[in-house]
């Protein structure tokens, strides 16, 4: 083994587990977990644990605190995650930047430049407007194409020990938070080149962005459990998303459906995501109230997913 | 006393057979507007098991493929859920069933380390506090900053060992994952199992291996078809599973010359397998009608591959069917092979020619026998010492 290749992986990030920046989110996320990690390190200290095997033991509420115990596992298959992204790939990270680029590019050029769609109320150029849309979106579908992959890509992990599934989804959903704050620069520096400021609705960017992960976590362990037992969400999901680009108010105003519609459209739940971290960033015309039903039907999904995630952990392994 | 870590109480695993089939998008729609339940194959993996485990106890698990061990272990691990039955165990589990669980190839040993560490249930505070045991103990420092993908797979499977060799639980639960690495490296491993064992930590260990079984464990469990056939102490459980008869392979149907064929260990019982340097004796009934012709047997013994280890004829001992002095016809052959020490964990096969004097063939019988020399020394003193070769005689040796 010649020299360049031990000196080659001398990484920047040399500590494991040390994105601190992405500690924080997952704390903000779940802060329950947080509250039965404590406890828990509590009680360890003065009992010995028992464990006991049944036919479905195990309480919703105690499979979460397992969640909360294997909190590291979940930061460890993250960090390999970025780690292992772009590696061997001649510009690495770049690509984290090239991608979202120009598909806004694209995008911006279709419905901006050919369609004419227009910018809503807000008064800003037609390609902020989209990268600002692309925000949540991007988020949305890099969790979603993650996730749905995630269990069956970690199936020799899954059919040899014991870990609670749902970190396999759950990392996915750190790991696009690189996606996510390339977005946020990339938006960030378009702002400062146009010279715009971020209106006091920027205080919302973090309830929406909350909501982002929470619709991305919502769709994404859909996806991770249907994968397992029908591949033929390995099909569906890319098509999904292929064609949710253009059902979701990205790169064109919400306003811009017809009337009758909106209510279908607002089905979508994306959709209330993306228009509200628009305009969370760049202000303009407030998002409609049907945003709220874009949300519930994120919250319906997300605690029927992971009720119907929690049913089905335990036969994984024999599934899949 | 000491106090029951594991306790198993009657613990069932079923599997649905043929459930790949119908598992698709398209069926599973479909069958929701079918009446009735589409028809399902059930296979029971295990059935009924119960057993307890003492603290500081190493319990070996024994038995043939699909006896249900891996579903044992699976359950055990937490990995899959019994159908019926409830199990307690008291204490932090460590199961390792393999080794190298997710490791990836893309990273650093030292990440993979981290990983794996993290995977098998370490927190990240004791992998730092070891980090360095670790290392020194896979012997691979050097190159702990290269990716794994570059190693070879020695150097992968030593650095895999050396994590899982480095977990700290009160119980731990390991499938055969000895045999890896070269010898120098499973003898550190066997010692780092024996010190661990000494420590007073629980080990449930499955192996085909039975040398290593008797080494490692006081107390045994033979599987069966998904039920407990045997619990106890090691060596009778190892016996048994030894004289387990549903080895052979003998079918009466086969010849209508034959009425008995079997393979006799030292003690004249008729065993399945035999222990490495054990005498033993190759034995055949023949049926009463060759009166007339001076009739003779050979033995003709194969491994596994074909290779033809030995062939031996009773005529060359003047041996035939004949009569007594009462009339009473003497047609069972015995051959004793007082010195053969066959290779263990090898097949071996043995097939029966019946011929008439003048050399006419009456009948070959392929593969009457099957029968295994597994790697327990019958006399302590004289150990299978690994090396090549078909048989693994000692010469007598001497220098001048």
């Amino acid at each position: 083994m010649n020299a360049y290749l031990i000196n080659a992986n001398k990484s920047i990030l040399q500590n494991p587990l040390e994105l601190a920046f992405l500690r924080l989110p997952l704390d903000f996320i779940f802060p329950p977990l947080f509250f039965f990690l404590v406890f828990n390190k509590l009680r360890a200290r003065f009992f010995l644990s028992k464990i006991i095997i049944e036919a479905g033991s195990l309480s919703v509420r105690q499979r979460l605190k397992e969640l909360a115990e294997y909190r590291e596992l979940l930061w460890t298959l993250a960090y390999r995650d970025v780690r292992v992204r772009y590696a061997q790939t001649a510009v690495g990270f770049a690509w984290a930047i090239i991608n979202p680029l120009l598909q806004i590019l694209l995008l911006s050029f279709v419905f901006g430049t050919v369609a004419k769609t227009g910018t809503g109320e807000s008064n800003v150029p037609h390609i902020l407007y989209t990268t600002a849309g692309m925000c949540g979106w991007v988020y949305f579908s890099n969790v979603l194409s993650g996730a749905s992959n995630s269990i069956i890509g970690a199936q020799s992990m899954v059919k040899k020990i014991y870990f609670p599934r749902l970190i396999l989804p759950l990392s996915k959903a750190l790991t696009a938070f690189i996606d996510l704050a390339v977005m946020l620069g990339i938006i960030l520096f378009l702002m400062f080149i146009y010279g715009i400021m971020p209106t006091t609705s920027i205080l919302f960017l973090p309830f929406f962005l909350f909501i982002a992960v929470i619709s991305g976590l919502a769709v994404g362990i859909w996806l991770s459990a249907l994968t397992i037992r029908f591949r033929d969400f390995k099909q569906i999901t890319p098509l999904m998303l292929r064609l949710g680009m253009y059902a979701t108010p990205i790169a064109y105003p919400a306003s811009a459906v017809p009337e009758q519609y909106q209510l279908l459209f607002f089905l979508n739940p994306i959709a209330g995501v993306v228009e509200g971290v628009r305009w969370s960033l760049i202000g303009g015309e407030e998002p409609s109230n049907y945003i709220l039903l874009s949300f519930g039907v994120v919250l319906i999904l997300f605690t029927w997913g992971l009720l119907y995630f929690l049913k089905i952990e335990r036969s994984i392994a024999d599934i899949i | 006393m000491s106090k029951k870590v594991i306790r198993v109480n009657h613990i069932s695993k079923r599997y649905i057979i043929g459930q790949g089939k119908n598992s698709s998008l398209y069926h599973t729609i479909g069958n929701l507007f079918k009446k009735g339940t589409p028809s399902k194959e059930e296979f029971w993996a295990l059935n009924d098991v119960s057993f307890d485990v003492e603290e500081g106890e190493v319990l070996g698990v024994i038995g043939k493929n699909g006896a249900g061990k891996s579903t044992l272990l699976k359950i055990l691990s937490r990995i899959t859920e019994p159908t019926y039955g409830k199990i307690q165990i008291t204490g932090r589990v460590a199961s390792l069933l393999e080794v190298g669980t997710g490791f990836h190839p893309e990273l650093t040993g030292k990440e993979n380390i981290f990983l794996n560490g993290s995977i098998l249930g370490m927190k990240r505070q004791e992998i730092n506090a070891k980090f360095d045991e670790i290392v020194d103990f896979s012997g691979i420092s050097k190159f702990i900053d290269t990716p794994v993908k570059h190693y070879s797979s020695g150097m992968y499977v030593r650095l895999a060992f050396s994590v899982a060799a480095h977990l700290e639980p009160e119980i731990l639960i390991i499938d055969e994952v000895l045999a890896v690495g070269d010898k120098e490296f499973q003898d550190k491993c066997l010692g780092k199992m024996n010190d661990v064992s000494k420590l007073g930590r629980t080990i449930v260990f499955v192996s085909h291996n039975m040398n290593l079984i008797s080494l490692l464990c006081k107390q045994c469990l033979l599987l069966k078809g998904g039920k407990i056939l045997t619990l106890g102490n090691t060596q009778k459980v190892v016996e048994s599973y030894l004289f387990d008869e549903s080895h052979t392979y003998f079918d009466r149907k086969k010849s209508q010359n034959i009425s008995k064929c079997s393979l006799l260990n030292s003690s004249k019982s008729e065993v399945t397998s035999l222990k490495f340097g054990e005498p033993f004796y190759f034995s055949v009934t023949l049926n009463n009608d060759f009166d007339s012709h001076r009739v003779y047997v050979s033995f003709l013994l194969n491994n596994e591959n074909g290779i033809r280890i030995l062939s031996s004829r009773s005529v060359d001992g003047d041996y035939y069917i004949s009569k007594d002095e009462k009339g009473v016809v003497k047609n069972s052959f015995t051959a004793f092979y007082e010195r053969l020490f066959l290779r263990p964990n090898v097949k071996y096969l043995l097939s029966i020619r019946l011929l008439e004097q003048k050399g006419h063939e009456i009948e070959y019988i392929h593969n009457v026998l099957e029968f295994q020399v597994e790697d327990i020394p019958h006399n302590p003193n004289i150990r299978f010492s690994g090396g090549y070769g078909i048989v693994a005689n000692q010469p007598i040796w001497n220098v001048e």
